[in-house]
């Protein structure tokens, strides 16, 4: 089970050749993937079909083809697994009326977990101060915190996320990164979609990319970047006579594009080292200062953009 | 049993919550009003009579299944619109389990309304006559026939977002108009249940409501186990669909 990418050997949640359609409209097409203890980033841009394929791994959709099990078992058939697996939905799940309190409460109950954790819950994602309002008056980030203490309230071994940041501000998603990390250096298996590539490469071990409804790429974020070999770089070059500077980087074989903007130069290549050698000998070459020799998009966004944009 | 517990009593927070309750409240005055006024200077007969004419018609055809209409349907139908049937559903709980305690509560909320009705324009009856026999057979209708109510358009209100529009017309249209115009289809009249059991309980009130209703078979065993029946092939249909369909929508 680890000749792929897309498995892992010790898999806690398995998705194999799962499809789903919806009328005309095909969401996820014949995705095999495994999910097992660590943080597994879901990544992919709206529309790509995270949600259904996370609704799915849940029970939530049933799938038009393949199959899915947690924990060994078929959710939809023995509901007996939710005991230990939880999610947190993009939508809001929430009960207005009820407080945070009751809310956490409420999942206990439903889940048979003792209620002792309640507080443990609401304290894990620093909520207490507004744990006896009504969430009908809580912020969206206040929300979605909510939310996530309802599942950790269930001490859940697969915890599934689905954008579960969107809305919070800076310190509450370091907050709540630190928790996603925290469950996974216990063991559980931890499941995030985003379509925030920072948030992903922040927590994620390994990463499943997913673009229209299929698995574009798999592994973790250095192994993807890797496996993409032939992704070209961008980078911006500040340089006295970009005109000049422009015509000797087009007769290179490493350079396939060059966009001039005023003092500033955007140039496409296929090998980033060996452009960084070139650069300073042809600014030289021309005697134009050079100021900045800078990749634009070194993060996994750039991979992302690639992916989608290659399919 | 806990979670069982707690369903219940979210549910029923969130059925008896809110300024829907306060307006079927209201609903449930106008028997009592329709008795009040319409009974004045009447004789104790006379006021029997008044009372299986107007109000009792009001109450059966009117505020009970539009509280059952409203509440039932809100009963899945909400979680559904809300995004919280996901919350409800990914529980370690048979999914027939949930359905029963979510009608539990769409029930004990309907009833509790209805029967309050009720209660109010039998006492006026009592009252008026000095015959205060309608209390207790009347609150026992009510429970029958909103149980039967509650779990159909509680199935009807999971189907699809316009429950309440094709509620009304069911109950206006084939409850109010069709089955008394075809005596036929009285047995497939859901208010009926209940009627049949109060008929059976209050032996004065069976010429009368066969004058308005047309024949009626009175009793209250056979009313009882025909509202289990249809109650529990409803809420057995919406656990079957909760299991076998997709629980939302893209």
């Amino acid at each position: 089970m680890t000749s792929s990418p897309a498995t892992v050997r010790d898999a806690t949640v398995e998705v194999t050749a799962v499809s789903k359609w919806f009328g005309q409209k095909v969401a996820v097409s014949d995705l095999s993937c495994s999910f097992g203890p660590g943080i597994t980033g879901l990544l992919g841009p709206n529309g790509a079909g995270k949600t259904t394929l996370l609704r799915m791994v849940c029970g939530l959709l049933r799938p038009s083809d393949g199959s899915v099990t947690i924990l060994g078992v078929d959710p939809r058939r023995q509901p007996s697994v939710y005991a230990k697996a939880a999610l947190v939905p993009e939508e809001d799940a929430v009960y207005p009326a009820l407080t945070a309190r009751q809310f956490v409460r409420y999942a206990t109950d439903l889940s048979g977990a003792p209620r002792s954790r309640v507080d443990e819950a609401i304290t894990a994602v620093d909520l207490q101060a507004a744990a006896d309002r009504p969430i009908a008056g809580f912020s969206k980030g206040m929300r979605q915190r909510a939310k996530v203490a309802a599942a950790l309230v269930t001490g859940p071994d697969v915890l599934i996320l689905d954008e579960p940041l969107n809305g919070t501000d800076p310190v509450q998603r370091a907050h709540l990164i630190d928790i996603f990390r925290r469950l996974a250096d216990e063991g559980k298996t931890v499941i995030v979609s985003s379509h925030v590539l920072a948030e992903v490469e922040r927590m994620a071990d390994r990463v499943l990319a997913v673009v229209d409804g299929r698995l574009a790429a798999a592994g973790d974020v250095g192994a993807i970047r890797h496996a993409m070999a032939d992704i070209p770089y961008r980078v911006r070059i500040e340089v006295g006579d970009t005109r000049r500077m422009a015509a000797l980087l087009l007769e290179t074989d490493v350079v396939s594009s060059v966009a001039v903007s005023g003092s500033t130069l955007h140039v496409e290549t296929s090998d980033l080292a060996d452009l960084g050698r070139l650069v300073p000998r042809m600014a030289k070459q021309v005697d134009a200062r050079l100021t900045a020799f800078e990749p634009e998009d070194e993060s996994l966004e750039s991979v992302f953009r690639y992916l989608v944009h290659r399919r | 049993m806990r979670g069982f517990a707690a369903i219940v009593k979210v549910s029923l927070r969130q059925a008896l919550g809110g300024k829907r309750v306060i307006v079927l409240g209201l609903l449930g005055l106008v028997p009592t009003l329709v008795m009040w006024l319409s009974s004045r200077n009447l004789t104790a007969g006379a006021a029997a009579r008044r009372f299986y004419d107007a109000p009792f018609g009001i109450l059966f055809l009117m505020v009970l299944p539009v509280c059952a209409l409203v509440i039932g349907s809100g009963t899945m139908g909400d979680e559904r619109r809300d995004g919280t049937l996901s919350f409800l559903l990914l529980r370690p709980m048979r999914r027939w389990v949930i359905v029963t305690a979510k009608f539990v509560a769409a029930w004990v909320a309907s009833t509790t309304i209805v029967a309050a009705s009720g209660l109010l324009a039998a006492i006026t009856l009592g009252a008026r006559s000095g015959d205060y026999a309608a209390t207790g057979p009347i609150v026992l209708a009510v429970a029958i026939s909103s149980a039967v109510y509650v779990a159909v358009f509680m199935l009807l209100g999971y189907l699809t977002s316009r429950a309440v529009l094709i509620g009304l017309v069911y109950v206006f249209i084939w409850e109010s108009s069709i089955t008394f115009a075809a005596a036929g289809l009285a047995n497939v009249s859901l208010f009926r249940i209940g009627v049949t059991a109060y008929a059976a309980l209050v032996p004065a009130s069976r010429q009368p409501l066969n004058e308005v209703l047309g024949s009626l078979a009175p009793g209250a065993w056979g009313a009882m186990a025909k509202a289990v029946v249809i109650t529990t092939l409803a809420v057995l249909a919406l656990a079957s669909l909760l299991r076998r369909r997709d629980a939302l929508s893209e």
